[in-house]
């Protein structure tokens, strides 16, 4: 029988514990805290595929989120059962994602940002004006609750958080090592280069595209069904793009580990910094800004270049010797 | 079809005197993405600062919003040089991103305060000027939006004739042609740059009195400010004030026109000027009157 190796084995260790939280009964207030740990995580995960390997300032995750909780909430209103609701929404958010495709790709640079960053805009205007379903005291600048998820508990909802910040983190990595992940680079570094060796400029870039609009739509539904009630502001708010850009910058843009580090410091900051109400932001702002200037690669990026991986690996090389030997 | 036309006139009116407020809070995010290709994703909070720090001036020492500007202009000039000079100058030598990300902290940063010190009530700047209006002919204007468009008049000319007759504003606009030769005639710049985000935040402060006058505001004002503004330098095209003083009219005129024909749809209204600039955007990426 093949032995696995450590390394491989450390992650699932950790899975293993992290999925056991809510039956060995951890706290509630922690199976909160991790809950939106996980969402940032995946949101940042895909931030970082968009902006660290495609070259993609995607400033628009919020619209992503938001049309993925209205219809999420819609949907439940009119009697569709979450799980189909929760899938919906990523697809509707992808949908979104194929919709815009077209004109946000002739901007370039830094024109797609800004042209990413009206979309939400617009949506949030949209929404506060408009009224699918439901009768005067919903939709509109009222938003929707989410209906028919009573029975799922904290412990339901934790699991699915986790479920999605897992296939976030497996999603980058089997993309990263296949064609698609070749190609993203080669456009991030070169758009010109790229496609004069014969890369598919549009067609890549809208792969990730779509995927990560599915993937943020996705996690944005999840956390519709952890605090079921979303209105215009909330639903579009810029909350929702400044988790994951800080999560990625903070962590190291376009490093694998980065977000997963930089989601970890947010959302601890996030609840560190609770009781000072806006000036949490302002510190995360100051924050933001100190590692921009001073470790552009950010946290991850540092570790990597003190060589603080080193250590680790090779302790975890020794005691596989010790254990292949016996 | 003389009613149709006589119905057309508040609009147009309104458009234009609107266009005045826009080009204001456009011109300051105009100059530093003339200059530096940067988008200044927290201009728009800096309009809103700006509204802020005239409201304080009101309520605390019952200063005129206008006469608080003596004290504003000033201090944000300092400001923005300080910014530009110890943080974006920095990150430019990572990348263009890296500003940019630099950028939106700042954005975080300045709304956080507003909401921390302001709370996030919606404010306004009542002066008893404010709501003023008078009658010429059959049309009632606001003072509020004769205002706009006097100070968008003065502050477009202004920076027009500085960027033109000055030796720093030549240096500004010789460093956003061409950087390295800019250089190499002596033109440090980075101090220029410095230079050109200090008037940009001093274009901010009076943006924002004029705003502070003409709507209410709330610490999450800014990025609906920002879009807007970054519309009308898109019509107008780069590097041109007066190309940017015709996209504020163009969008003041599509916004009222736009309620206008809708029956004063507020959906509309608020709808109109981000498709507007979305369209641009994707048809045309430089701009109408760009190259």
């Amino acid at each position: 029988m093949k032995i696995p190796r450590l390394i491989t084995l450390i992650p699932v260790a950790a899975l293993v514990v992290l999925a056991l939280f809510p039956v060995i009964g951890v706290s509630l207030s922690w199976l909160n805290y991790l809950f939106l740990f996980f969402i940032y995580l995946a949101l940042g995960n895909m931030w970082n595929l968009l902006a660290g390997y495609s070259g993609l300032i995607c400033l628009c995750p919020h619209a992503f989120v938001g049309l993925a909780g209205y219809t999420l909430a819609i949907g439940t209103l009119v009697g569709v059962p979450f799980q189909v609701g929760l899938i919906a929404g990523a697809v509707v958010a992808a949908l979104f994602a194929l919709l815009i495709s077209y004109p946000v790709f002739r901007m370039k640079g830094i024109y797609f940002a800004i042209g990413t960053l009206v979309l939400p805009e617009v949506l949030r205007v949209w929404f506060s004006f408009w009224r699918p379903v439901g009768n005067v005291y919903q939709g509109k600048g009222a938003g929707y609750a989410v209906k028919g998820i009573a029975d799922i508990t904290l412990g339901d909802t934790y699991w699915l958080g986790l479920a999605i910040a897992v296939a976030s983190i497996f999603l980058v990595y089997i993309i990263l090592r296949a064609r698609l992940g070749l190609g993203l680079t080669a456009i991030r570094d070169n758009e010109n280069t790229a496609a004069s060796a014969g890369v598919n400029v549009f067609r890549l870039k809208l792969y990730s595209f779509v995927i990560a609009a599915f993937m943020m739509g996705i996690a944005g539904a999840a956390y519709y069904i952890f605090s079921p009630r979303i209105n215009p502001v909330g639903g579009f708010s810029i909350r929702w793009l400044l988790m994951p850009l800080m999560a990625t910058v903070i962590g190291g843009e376009g490093i694998e580990e980065g977000p997963i580090i930089g989601s970890a410091i947010v959302t601890f900051l996030t609840f560190l910094l609770a009781p000072y109400g806006a000036w949490s932001l302002f510190i995360q702002g100051i924050i933001l800004l100190v590692v921009v200037t001073v470790m552009p690669q950010g946290i991850a990026g540092l570790l990597r270049q003190v060589g603080a991986y080193r250590f680790p690996a090779r302790l975890l090389q020794a005691v596989e010797g010790r254990i292949y030997k016996a | 079809m003389e009613d149709f036309l006589i119905g057309l006139a508040p609009p147009i009116i309104k458009g234009i005197l609107l266009g005045g407020l826009y080009v204001v809070i456009a011109l300051g995010l105009s100059l530093v993405f003339g200059v530096m290709k940067l988008i200044n994703v927290g201009h728009g909070d800096l309009v809103i600062l700006g509204s802020y720090f005239a409201f304080a001036a009101m309520t605390w020492l019952g200063i005129d919003p206008f006469l608080s500007l003596f004290m504003g202009v000033p201090l944000f000039f300092a400001f923005g040089f300080l910014v530009q000079n110890f943080i974006i100058n920095r990150t430019f030598r990572i990348s263009l991103d890296a500003a940019l990300i630099a950028c939106f902290g700042i954005s975080i940063i300045v709304q956080s305060l507003c909401q921390t010190i302001w709370t996030p009530f919606a404010r306004s700047l009542t002066t008893p000027y404010q709501l003023q209006t008078f009658a010429v002919g059959p049309i009632t204007i606001s003072v509020r939006y004769i205002l706009d468009f006097i100070g968008g008049l003065a502050v477009m000319l202004g920076l027009r004739e500085f960027l033109r007759r000055t030796y720093l504003g030549r240096a500004i606009s010789a460093a956003s042609q061409n950087k390295t030769v800019a250089e190499r005639m002596g033109i440090n710049p980075n101090r220029v740059y410095s230079f050109a985000f200090a008037i940009a935040m001093a274009c901010a402060a009076v943006a924002g009195v004029l705003q502070g006058l003409t709507f209410s505001f709330q610490p999450s004002s800014g990025p609906p400010l920002l879009i807007i503004s970054f519309g009308v330098v898109i019509i107008g095209g780069l590097g041109s004030m007066v190309g940017t003083f015709i996209g504020g009219m163009i969008f003041g005129l599509t916004q009222t026109l736009g309620a206008h024909f809708s029956g004063g749809s507020m959906l509309i209204q608020n709808i109109v000027p981000f498709l507007l600039v979305f369209v641009v955007l994707s048809v045309r990426p430089q701009g109408i009157f760009g190259r």
